[in-house]
């Protein structure tokens, strides 16, 4: 729909000089749902910042616990960050088969995406794993309080969006690229994308900040 | 599709939707985008353990690039510009940024504060 | 028998027959007598066979003005058991003079919490969020809301929040933690019991739905605008439901995340708020009022949009400095999320962190006075008309100011130590909340009532509960102020001072005369329906109204309009009215169209049913029922996902014998107006 939406669009006045805009009337269901999920994902950014703040806050309070930069392993970090960048990658290439409508193209973006999305949570419930093994689980001290609750609600998030992914290629399968699905695959793709960003913000503050200072 | 449609195209683009490009475009841009991103990330990782550069600009630098980083993805992964059709996504999203800013930045603040002058209870036990 | 004891606590968690509280007989009597009403009236709704109606047209109904009745229905059933809380604890100051009362004080605890909690979250955030669904598509001329059935699953899951708020009345306890449950004393090691947990549970999950409803009203506002509906020709109500929900989307995640750090200390032995290792109290003070503060104008200011729409309608004037209403409105909503310091001045962020945010909290009396004073320019020389919904509109204007300058005086900080925590600042948020947000939340009652249901609502009934809850909250409310200046703090269960004792037993006497104004807004509803062929509203414009709303039947069809009207400048349906454009429609014969509206959904419904089962899971630790709760929400959205048919078509034919039945009836209204 927004392929053939566009196309009158070379020819209009971008400025409308001197002419009062008359509001054309209610938006297309595409951008309408496009719009809430932007929003949606406004509010879920403001709640992560919740907890950044609340990471800012704690992270110099170990309790006699292990500093970030005695636990912090930069390789599995930079492994982490190397999967989430190709499956936002990925993920788009995804939305531009469904766009086009390449069945083939589409379930190899998303299983792809799907492949590198659990590779990502792996190395983050082995970590996990391996700091509660050794003793150092959230209870030890403010700051791993903060830091698994950051880290851990960015993976809750990967995991729900596996969940999601999973269910959009069921749909793809069942339904076709119906328009409602590809409305569903553009807010899909939003918040995969989001998320990237969001992991942009943790491993620069959480990994690197913290594994320097 | 009817003229009116052409009239909400015009004046609105979904948020993530880009113009109407080829898909060899489109899939540029992805190229780009991840170039881009891989090369910040990698001046992330290496500046982090570096100690060619004069170190307490790290943290600076470390801050920049994770901005530069998410301005990158806003552009390329989420098609965010400054068009006309853009308006209401932008506004939006400047008004979330805020409010982030606000909540971080105040917290952070109010917090130091708080805690010079009324340190937390095991603090002023480790002082003592 | 530690066999059996295992099995118990897997199967049933915390809970036991200790849950019940057998020996307090007040909780357990009100319960009995809640629980016994409900299940008479679903006997009665079953008997009598309206299981079907119930079901199809209200329960699964995805009709934005359907769920704003229910939330509005839920909002006042609330306001009661708020309300009677309210009279317990007034009852309970009166006599507990050098006395214990009647109230023991984990009970006298748990009910003023509970007040709060309720007072807040499901009286008036339901009562403004119902209002904003009923109008703001009607006033900007759509057919719906964005996210029809994102709408019913916001509402069903605020019922949900409600309906476990209340089980804590039988089933165990709640909180006695004021209703921001400050820890350390809501931590684990100081409220170990299940109180706080049904206070933070129920407020997720109706947290929840206020977002979802926040991001479907921002939607709407931005990109459901009928044709011609430019921003700057937008009726006020949609300008502040815009700034109202701008604020519910960026302030809620807020409490969402901290009421989930809370949590996370309570259940897995996290440290954010905790005094050991290295935890921080004051961490829980800051960011709950980087929520708590944008709240209170979240809901304050759909209420200043109601007076905006009620004050030019019975002035007969459009609205005085448009522009200036918008630019205050919208600064407002800015400036809220930078002064919640204001609500822990005391806490020690020392003298330039306090000066700043005592500041920014004065700053923000200016978009506030400008309104004021754009209200009584809109009616200086207008022709006023002293209607219910006015008469709450100028009782507002008066309580709010004393309010606000109370406020004001508030966000002094050398003042604020003196007062805060005092009963002079309960008197301060009750004068502004209740003289802002509950009295314009009647005003919106009381005007929008016959659009809802086709009838007025009886003007006797109306003008005396004005002035009963008018005079009522006075006589409450200013003995409290007085009672702080003399030294008397909050939430206190029993007192030994002589000189605040007359004051409360005025406050009492206040009380009562509020609950005269209650009853009277009850006899209203009573009489009115009763009434109601002779309060009908045939035209669907009783009030000679102004904004689009006015345009459409009373009660709307489902589609709300036969055509998206074309607006060419503000005050659209007045204009309409002004230019006779009503009538030249009328002769000319409009060829109607089928109508797409979205189909019912259940999904609402059973969404609330699994929170439910999860919630009161969660809350008694009983983890295969939160496995099975997440696991029925999760196939219900599937199963929502994958329908084939979201819509149903209303064929031209019908959309035409509705519409001529409402034209017809305009008609003579027109004719009689050229009469005259």
């Amino acid at each position: 729909m927004s392929m053939t939406a566009t196309a009158g669009r070379a020819q209009a006045d971008p400025h409308h000089i001197g002419v009062v805009i008359e509001h054309p009337g209610p938006a297309s269901k595409r951008i309408v749902t496009a719009y809430g999920f932007w929003i949606f994902l406004l509010s879920d950014i403001v709640m992560f910042s919740c907890f950044f703040a609340a990471y800012a806050v704690l992270s110099g309070q170990t309790a006699g616990g292990p500093k970030g930069s005695e636990i912090f392993e930069q390789g599995n970090v930079a492994i982490e960050t190397v999967c989430l960048l190709l499956s936002s990658f990925t993920c788009g290439m995804a939305s531009i088969a469904a766009d086009v409508r390449n069945r083939f193209w589409f379930y190899l973006g998303m299983a792809v995406t799907c492949v590198l999305g659990v590779i990502f949570l792996v190395i983050e419930f082995r970590e996990f794993a391996d700091l509660v093994a050794r003793g150092y689980g959230p209870s030890r001290s403010a700051f791993l309080t903060a830091f698994f609750s950051l880290v851990g609600c960015h993976g809750l998030h990967v995991s729900a969006g596996v969940l999601w992914l999973l269910t959009m290629m069921a749909q793809v399968f069942a339904k076709g690229f119906r328009a409602d699905v590809l409305r569903r695959m553009m807010c899909f793709a939003l918040f995969w994308h989001a998320l990237d960003i969001i992991w942009v913000g943790v491993f620069s503050v959480v990994y690197l900040l913290g594994s320097g200072v | 599709m009817s003229d009116q449609m052409h009239m909400h195209a015009e004046h609105d683009l979904a948020p993530g939707d880009e113009e109407q490009h080829s898909v060899g475009v489109r899939i540029l841009g992805y190229v780009i985008g991840l170039a881009l991103a891989l090369l910040l990330t990698g001046t992330s990782f290496f500046i982090a353990g570096t100690d060619l550069v004069w170190q307490p600009s790290i943290p600076v630098a470390l801050i920049v690039l994770a901005i530069a980083q998410m301005g990158v993805h806003l552009v390329f992964f989420l098609h965010i510009t400054t068009g006309p059709d853009n308006t209401n996504n932008v506004l939006a999203l400047a008004f979330g940024l805020l409010v982030v800013f606000l909540v971080v930045g105040g917290t952070v603040w109010i917090m130091a504060h708080l805690n010079a002058n009324m340190p937390p209870m095991d603090q002023i036990m480790r002082m003592q | 028998m530690p066999v059996v004891r295992t099995v118990e606590a897997t199967m049933l968690g915390k809970l036991d027959w200790s849950a019940i509280p057998f020996d307090q007989p007040i909780p357990l009597v009100a319960g009995a007598v809640v629980l016994v009403a409900i299940l008479a009236v679903l006997i009665w709704v079953v008997v009598k066979g309206h299981l079907p109606y119930l079901w199809h047209e209200w329960i699964t109904s995805v009709d934005h003005k359907r769920i704003g009745v229910m939330y509005i229905l839920l909002a006042s059933v609330m306001l009661l058991r708020g309300g009677s809380d309210a009279i317990m604890m007034r009852i309970q100051q009166a006599v507990a003079y050098q006395s214990q009362g009647y109230l023991p004080p984990e009970h006298y605890n748990q009910i003023f919490s509970a007040h709060g909690t309720i007072m807040i979250f499901f009286v008036a955030m339901p009562f403004v969020i119902g209002l904003m669904n009923l109008v703001v598509p009607l006033q900007l001329g759509v057919r719906d809301v964005a996210f029809p059935t994102l709408n019913s699953v916001g509402f069903w899951l605020t019922a949900t929040g409600a309906l476990l708020v209340n089980l804590s009345l039988v089933i165990g306890e709640f909180a006695r933690t004021g209703w921001l449950a400050f820890p350390p004393l809501s931590e684990l090691s100081y409220s170990p019991g299940v109180g706080v947990d049904y206070y933070a549970w129920s407020l997720q999950i109706s947290g929840v739905g206020t977002l979802v409803a926040g991001i479907n009203l921002v939607t709407t506002v931005l990109k459901l605008r009928t044709k011609g509906m430019n921003y700057l020709r937008m009726p006020m109500f949609c300008w502040t439901t815009l700034a109202s929900n701008l604020l519910i989307v960026a302030a809620f995640p807020i409490l969402t995340a901290t009421l989930a750090m809370l949590l996370l200390d309570r259940y897995l032995g996290f440290h954010f708020f905790t005094n050991e290792a290295g935890g921080n109290v004051m961490m829980f003070m800051n960011l709950i009022w980087a929520w708590g503060h944008p709240e209170v104008y979240i809901l304050v200011l759909p209420a200043f949009g109601i007076f905006s729409e009620v004050v030019s309608t019975f002035s007969g004037k459009a609205l005085f400095g448009y522009r200036s209403m918008v630019l205050a409105t919208m600064a407002i909503c800015v400036v809220s999320f930078m002064v919640w310091l204001h609500h822990f001045f005391t806490m020690g962020a020392g003298p330039d962190v306090n000066a700043i945010f005592g500041i920014a909290s004065m700053i923000i009396a200016i978009p506030t006075g400008v309104k004021i004073y754009n209200w009584l320019f809109t009616m200086y020389g207008g022709r006023i008309r002293f209607a219910t919904p006015m008469l709450w509109s100028v009782g507002f204007m008066v309580t709010f100011i004393i309010g606000g300058l109370t406020g004001v005086l508030l966000a002094v900080p050398p003042a604020d130590f003196m007062l805060h925590n005092s009963m002079f600042l309960v008197a301060h948020f009750h004068n502004v909340i209740i003289g802002g947000v509950l009295f314009g939340a009647f005003a919106g009652f009381e005007y929008w009532f016959p659009k809802a249901f086709g009838f007025r609502l009886d003007e006797r009934w109306g003008k005396a509960a004005f002035w009963f809850t008018f005079l009522g909250f006075f006589a409450t409310f200013v003995p409290l102020y007085v009672a702080g200046m003399l030294g008397m703090t909050r939430r206190m269960q029993h007192y030994d001072v002589a000189a605040w004792r007359p004051w409360m037993i005025v406050a009492a006497f206040g009380m009562a005369v509020l609950t005269i104004g209650v009853v009277c807004q009850i006899v209203q509803l009573v009489v009115s329906i009763r009434n109601r062929e002779a309060l009908r509203d045939r035209t669907g414009d009783p009030w000679d109204g102004r904004s689009l709303e006015w345009a459409t039947s009373s009660p709307p069809p489902v589609f709300n309009f036969a055509f998206n009207p074309d607006v060419r400048g503000e005050d659209a349906y007045w204009d309409m009215k002004a230019r006779a454009q009503q009538q030249s429609l009328e002769h000319e014969v409009p060829e109607y169209r089928d109508i797409e509206m979205p189909r019912n959904s259940p999904t609402g419904f059973v969404c609330a049913f699994f929170a439910t089962i999860m919630g009161f899971a969660l809350i008694w630790h009983i983890w295969w029922m939160v496995i099975l709760g997440g696991l029925g929400a999760f196939a219900t959205f599937v199963v929502f996902a994958w329908r084939d048919h979201d819509e149903y078509v209303i064929p031209a034919e019908e959309v035409a014998r509705i519409d001529r039945v409402n034209l017809e009836e305009r008609r003579g209204l027109v004719s009689m107006a050229g009469a005259t």
